[in-house]
């Protein structure tokens, strides 16, 4: 049991601008589920697409049952035997459980035609190697995506893998879901296959976990029998620096006059009457767990998704909340967690970004755009955001991910809008461009217009909020003053605990801050 | 893509030259080359083909599949798409024929056979923003319907017009003598469309709107574009295109066609993709679908003139469209 199967030693990556891993070491046995964890950019996912063969290593070796190995891509890692499963399933939604298993391998009969009855024979023998009951011939998107993901399992044993790399496996399941894919991993483990399980959610790891290695920024921290740490130890492991200075000097006031009010929205399922105010000058977070409602909130007081009641109220103003456009005419800008897809019109250029929602401002009363008056506007937020692009006409896609959130944010000053609401204004974003962002939010809130601010990260909630909302499933748990309350506090809340739980601590804070984050 | 710079000085001029400008210069460079090249090489090869007469007959044997082209290049742009101008080609035709024979003034006839077009359209735009179908689905059943209905109100027959309704599609104006035969209403009508329609995709909002949307729907939805009236102004401007273009030709022959035009919708596509518009929207131009329906015309009429048959030609602007779009490709990577 305790032989290696996989050894990596001194393995560095770079990419431009970042060092993702440097000199990392890292061991496997067989037959053991080794936890990887680390921030987001401590080069967890790197090292596991250098061992499945998608980045080539710069520096280092790695030896795979004491072969040197150097894959050129991950076909070659599969069929050497080591397999990943993706956070997104790679399977196709409308071919069979079968079909999936053996795709671009189908067994053949003798006249070239796919042979289904031994496709479908072998995929039930590598099911029931996993203990698993699932009708090969059923089409795969008719299966709960738990399933999916077993198949996705199968199919990786079904290439005799003896590693298996597991990135976030339980992030789309439920709690049963969750217990039946650790049992499917302890089985693997009893057949000798070596697991790494990389996972935010460090309390689940103790069900299953031999081994923990921690990483921070591309560096190698620790690695220890799981029984030998704990999670505090873990946690601060992972955070290793001081968390001073990421967050700029707040300046800003919060006033006494209302500019929006939100009353007793209520969208079936989704929100459960909400009600809050905002005022100029502040910045409101919103905090919750994933399917809180959060972004939902958002959406619906930006007019994006319909809502069955309520009303909101900008600036004493009642809004239709028929479309975007009214929200926007009143003065609300919502910069969406997915800029790509919700966000920006990429294959258009810089300036046609910044004017789309308010291309009336540079347009003639005939709907005729002026292009000097355009670029004149562009400039200017260009200038004052600092938005590094060679040129106004740039294309939004060759910009980096910091200058894209900008280029967002410029699109809102320009309609000139009085509430802006951040939904994960960081996401994706490396640190240095984050201080920027912060910077830029505190200015807008100083010059007197509302923030409200959704984040996962509490750190972000505290560091930059006046005051946070609690959303707990659609209902809003708590309206907390930032400078009063504590991240236990806002997860209490968050886990629908309410006030009384931060006594008995039924949930510890790590616990639901993993929950948090996931 | 290079690394981004910062934006060193405070005023470079509005039209500061980048990579982006500088590669649709060139675009437009090599695609107009590759008409200018035909051209000359049909010239040198081809006896009788540079005469001021067969430039005028190219140009109004092209004028046609131009308007379609730069009317399906706004569908295109948005990401959609639209089968049925073929068919809207020959009701408004008819609707027009009709119109002149129930006594309807001749000019007027030939506005009710364009508006023809727009109503079209309308239905079309409505079905795809409010009954959310895909367009291609959409439009495809409105193929049939559209014929269908040209169909019935002609039973089929071709009724002549009264003779000053076939003005529209024959005359010429700048007619000098026997020296110069003059230039046909139609091409004409095709100038001053693709002028039009280029000004409006390129410097109004709508055609901001137009660019924005098939670029990324959402963005512009949460942007405040009325996504919905945009796309139906979006198919009714393509239907309109296809209404002048039934009633020109329709002029032309004089006579209401409900069985004429089978197929265009092809050739225009044709044309709009060649000239470089992508059928996955937010890329397209109005001069590229001019460029590519005059990469059709002029290999159509060289061709012939040159004595290839017309199965030949088939072949040869089926391998025109592939390449051109493999090409375009290419060079974007």
């Amino acid at each position: 049991m305790h032989e290696l199967i996989l050894e990596v030693e001194g393995v560095s990556k770079s990419f431009p601008g970042v060092r993702a891993l440097d000199k990392v070491s890292f061991d496997l046995r067989r037959g053991e589920v080794h936890a990887l964890v680390g921030e987001n950019g401590a080069g967890k996912s790197t090292l596991m697409k250098i061992l499945s063969g998608v980045y080539p290593p710069e520096a280092g070796t790695i030896r795979f049952k004491g072969q040197e190995v150097r894959f050129h891509d991950s076909t070659q890692a599969r069929d050497a035997g080591i397999g990943i499963i993706y956070q997104e399933l790679n399977l196709i939604p409308h071919l069979s459980v079968a079909a999936n298993i053996f795709i671009g391998r189908e067994p053949l009969t003798w006249l070239g035609t796919m042979d289904e009855r031994k496709m479908n024979a072998e995929a039930i023998a590598i099911l029931e190697r996993l203990n698993l009951h699932i009708d090969p011939t059923i089409t795969l998107n008719r299966l709960p995506i738990s399933k999916q993901q077993m198949v996705e399992i199968a199919k990786s044993l079904s290439f005799d893998s003896e590693v298996l790399i597991m990135d976030e496996p339980t992030s789309a399941l439920t709690e049963s879901e969750i217990d039946e894919l650790f049992r499917v991993i302890h089985t693997l483990r009893d057949r000798g296959v070596a697991i790494i399980y990389i996972s935010h959610r460090l309390q689940e790891l103790k069900h299953i976990v031999d081994r923990i290695s921690i990483f921070r920024d591309g560096r190698h921290v620790s690695t220890d029998d799981y029984a030998a740490v704990t999670l505090e130890e873990i946690v601060s492991r992972m955070v290793g620096r001081k968390l001073e200075n990421q967050f700029p000097v707040r300046r800003n006031v919060p006033t006494t006059e209302k500019i929006l009010e939100v009353k007793r929205i209520r969208r079936d399922g989704i929100l459960h009457d909400v009600s809050f105010d905002l005022f100029r000058g502040e910045i409101l977070g919103i905090a919750g767990l994933m399917g809180a409602g959060r972004s939902e909130l958002a959406r619906a007081i930006f007019g994006a998704d319909p809502i069955d009641s309520g009303q909101i109220l900008m600036q004493g103003r009642r809004l239709s909340l028929r479309s975007p456009s009214d929200s926007i005419r009143a003065g609300i800008a919502y910069l969406s967690e997915n800029r790509k897809q919700e966000g920006l019109a990429v294959k258009m250029q810089l300036a046609e970004n910044v004017t789309m929602a308010n291309v009336g401002d540079v347009s003639s009363r005939l709907g005729v755009i002026s292009r000097s008056r355009e670029m004149d506007a562009c400039r200017r937020y260009v200038e004052e955001l600092m938005i590094r692009t060679p040129s106004l006409t740039q294309v939004v896609n060759n910009l980096s991910g910091g200058n894209q959130q900008k280029v967002v944010v410029a699109k809102w000053l320009f309609c000139d809008s009085k509430v802006l609401i951040f939904d994960e204004p960081t996401r994706g974003i490396d640190v240095g461009t984050k201080f920027a962002i912060y910077e830029l939010i505190e200015r807008l809130a100083r010059e007197g217009v509302g923030v409200i601010m959704i984040s996962s990260e509490l750190p972000e909630i505290m560091g930059m909020s006046d005051r946070v909302l609690v959303l707990h499933e659609g209902s809003l748990e708590a309206t907390l003053v930032t400078k009063d309350t504590t991240q236990e506090e806002i997860l209490n809340y968050a886990a629908g605990l309410g006030r009384t739980a931060s006594k008995g601590a039924s949930v510890s804070p790590t616990e639901a801050e993993e929950r948090m984050q996931s | 893509m290079s690394e981004p710079r910062p934006l060193t000085t405070n005023r470079p001029g509005p039209e500061a030259p980048s990579n982006g400008k500088s590669s649709v210069a060139l675009d437009r460079f090599l695609t107009f080359g590759a008409v200018i090249v035909l051209f000359a090489v049909f010239s040198v090869t081809a006896k009788n083909f540079f005469t001021v007469r067969s430039v005028l007959s190219l140009l109004l044997q092209t004028s046609t599949t131009t308007l379609m082209g730069i009317g399906v290049t706004f569908t295109i742009i948005t990401a959609g798409i639209d089968l049925s101008i073929g068919s809207v080609v020959a009701l408004t035709g008819t609707v027009a024929v009709m119109a002149a024979i129930a006594g309807v003034p001749i000019w007027i006839s030939w506005l009710i056979g364009v508006a023809t077009g727009g109503v079209c359209g309308l239905a079309n735009g409505l079905m795809i923003t409010k009954l959310k179908l895909p367009p291609f689905i959409a439009t495809l059943g409105m193929t049939f319907v559209i014929r269908g209905v040209a169909l019935t109100i002609t039973n089929a027959n071709a009724w002549p017009a009264p003779e000053s309704f076939g003005a529209l599609g024959n005359d010429t104006i700048f007619r000098a003598g026997n020296q110069f035969p003059g230039i046909s209403y139609p091409v004409i009508i095709m100038i001053v469309v693709a002028v039009l329609c280029q000004f409006i995709l390129k410097k109004t909002r709508v055609g901001r709107y137009t660019y924005a949307i098939g670029s990324n729907e959402e963005a512009a939805r949460l942007s405040g574009i009325k996504v919905n009236r945009v796309k139906i102004i979006a198919y009714v401007a393509c239907a309109l295109c296809a209404g002048v273009v039934g009633t020109i030709l329709a002029s032309r022959m004089v006579t209401s066609q409900p069985n004429s035009a089978i197929g265009y919708e092809l050739n225009a596509i044709a044309s709009s993709v060649i000239g470089g518009t992508s059928l996955m929207g937010g890329v397209g131009t109005v001069g590229g679908a001019v460029i590519g329906s005059f990469i059709i015309g002029i290999l159509t009429v060289g061709l012939t003139m040159q004595g290839a048959n017309y199965f030949m030609q088939q072949i040869i602007i089926g391998l025109v469209v592939i390449f051109a779009v493999y090409f375009d490709q290419f060079r974007r990577k």
